[in-house]
């Protein structure tokens, strides 16, 4: 059992999607987490082990290696595309309950901004730690992130931007977000965003990569 | 001595005796300032070319530059452009999105295409306004760039682990076209081609080396050739791009606010004029004081070096006018 999971995480880790996949070179021909995952349920293992033990371990290599400029956005989106090919085995889990997610986020780029690589690789990665990530997209207004956040009470709220130009418009939405909902959590992140524009706009976190956001939501349970 | 002769010096080794040489990267920021905005300077080159010589004027800039938007040769390639009052122009559609539409992608004619017509027409004016005193940026997408403009960043950069064979051809056609924007441009006067491959800072070395690198220096080359000087734009960190890209006779490099001046002087050597790096978003935060002292004090460490004071990318819309004011009057000596 404990074989499968290391293999699974492996394939998360490195990228390979299933069988089919040419990518990596190194390991073509071989199951890829889509073929190891239903392996894994077919065996016995419990879900959330397979989670937890394999997916969720390959991705948080990934993000450590990704912080740490051992890897890049290609890599990182192939580790995510493995990630969702095993998550999609545990569709069922989650949907009946036997798999709990660790919480929910909400994630969108702002008003404005239609760049959604910096927002999609947080939300995969995200998703790749445990948690639920509800995508609102690309040019998101604070009405339609105020109405998910209602929709989701608790949830986090995460606000994306890549331009200096939209950015500004983070303090409006973080603003609209805390007063319709009060207490939620409103996180920033994003090329031109720093820890000091965070404190000036008043908003809760600033994350610098990905991981930064993941450690952070970590510690919230 | 003119501008012109100013660069040439600079790219010759003679360092100018009063000044280091300045050009931020002006776009939005000269269209509101010129009194429009930038639908208009990345749609009518006679508005582009009316800020920028009222920048070059105002805040005494040692150069020119055409640069506006990713989407001039996208739009060559198909693409539907809307130009956005306060925004980016939006690319409204991918247009590749298959293998076959890689295979069919044709090669666009720059000189029939509305969007790279205007940014041809806008080198022509520049250069007649100045006279030729002021050396005159073009610019270009980078191969990756231009890939991801038409098939998207996430697709492109799926498509060279998946299919190789495929961003391979694709990254080929771009590079046809932009010798041909290129070339165009120095036609009608430009003296140094920007190229702007942003994406490239995302990419690890290996990627780069096996896409990338090899085109770079063929567009490189062919600008070289055809007798101009290139300017390199890669947004963001490239301090582990910068070892595979020290022998690409890349003559200005510009490096945005993460890299190390020092360190990217020691990796690219003597030869490479170094533009940059203070971070847009203190130029635009912080008062002309702060600026002023910032900017002399790079200044003045970059002395007997081939080096330009500018920001490390764009200066934002929202920045103060004075506060250029202060960048220019920093890289002055006396």
């Amino acid at each position: 059992m404990e074989e499968i999971l290391e293999k699974l995480a492996y394939c998360v880790e490195f990228g390979k999607i299933n069988l089919a996949s040419p990518y990596p070179p190194d390991m073509r021909g071989q199951d890829g987490a889509d073929e190891l995952t239903k392996k894994a349920l077919e065996m016995g293992v419990p879900p959330t082990e397979v989670l937890n033990k394999g997916l969720v371990i390959g991705m948080g290599k990934v993000g450590v290696k990704f912080r740490e400029n051992k890897v890049f956005v290609p890599q990182v989106l192939m580790s995510a595309k493995a990630m969702s090919f095993g998550m999609a085995h545990l569709k069922p889990f989650f949907n009946d309950g036997s798999v709990v997610r660790k919480g929910k986020i909400i994630i969108g780029t702002v008003e404005g901004d239609l760049h959604d690589i910096g927002k999609n690789l947080v939300a995969m990665m995200v998703e790749g730690s445990g948690w639920e990530v509800i995508d609102l997209g690309t040019d998101v207004n604070a009405g339609k992130f105020v109405a998910a956040v209602q929709a989701n009470p608790g949830a986090v709220v995460c606000l994306s931007a890549l331009l200096t130009t939209t950015m500004v418009n983070m303090e409006k939405i973080g603003k609209a977000v805390k007063e319709a909902v009060p207490g939620t959590i409103v996180a920033i992140g994003g090329a031109p965003v720093n820890q000091d524009f965070s404190n000036k706009i008043g908003m809760d976190v600033y994350a610098p990569d990905p991981q930064g956001l993941i450690d952070y939501l970590g510690n919230l349970n | 001595m003119t501008k012109k002769g100013a660069f040439q010096d600079l790219c010759n080794g003679i360092f100018p005796g009063d000044r280091t040489i300045f050009r931020p990267i002006l776009m939005h920021f000269i269209a509101r300032y010129a009194g429009g905005n930038y639908a208009r300077f990345a749609s009518d080159y006679r508005f582009l070319v009316e800020a920028n010589l009222l920048a070059l004027e105002d805040f005494d800039l040692d150069m020119v530059g055409l640069i506006s938007d990713p989407y001039r040769e996208t739009s060559a390639f198909g693409a539907r452009i809307e130009f956005i009052p306060e925004g980016v122009p939006r690319c409204l559609d991918l247009v590749v999105k298959t293998k076959e539409d890689v295979r069919n992608l044709a090669r666009p004619d720059v000189f029939k295409c509305e969007r790279t017509m205007d940014r041809i027409r806008g080198a022509e004016l520049l250069s007649k306004l100045t006279r030729g005193n002021v050396p005159v940026i073009g610019w270009i997408e980078g191969p990756m760039a231009e890939a991801c403009d038409l098939c998207g960043i996430e697709q492109f950069l799926m498509m060279q682990m998946m299919d190789p064979g495929t961003a391979h051809l694709l990254l080929d056609k771009c590079v046809i076209t932009a010798k041909d924007f290129a070339g165009a441009q120095i036609n009608a006067g430009c003296d140094v081609i920007g190229m702007g491959d942003a994406i490239c800072s995302q990419i690890d070395p290996f990627t780069y080396e096996t896409f990338v690198k090899e085109r770079h220096r063929e567009i490189i080359s062919y600008i070289h050739t055809s007798g101009a000087k290139v300017k390199m734009h890669i947004c963001g960190d490239i301090t582990h791009l910068l070892p595979s890209m020290n022998d690409l006779e890349i003559d200005i490099l510009d490096i945005d606010w993460q890299v190390n001046p020092q360190h990217a002087y020691e990796i690219m050597g003597p030869d490479v004029i170094r533009c940059g790096n203070i971070d847009p978003r203190f130029v635009m935060d912080k008062s002309p004081e702060e600026i002023y002292s910032a900017c002399k004090l790079l200044s003045e460490k970059e002395k007997g070096r081939k080096f330009i004071l500018s920001a490390g990318c764009e200066i934002i819309v929202t920045t103060p006018a004075e506060n250029l004011m202060a960048m220019r009057r920093a890289s002055l000596y006396n």
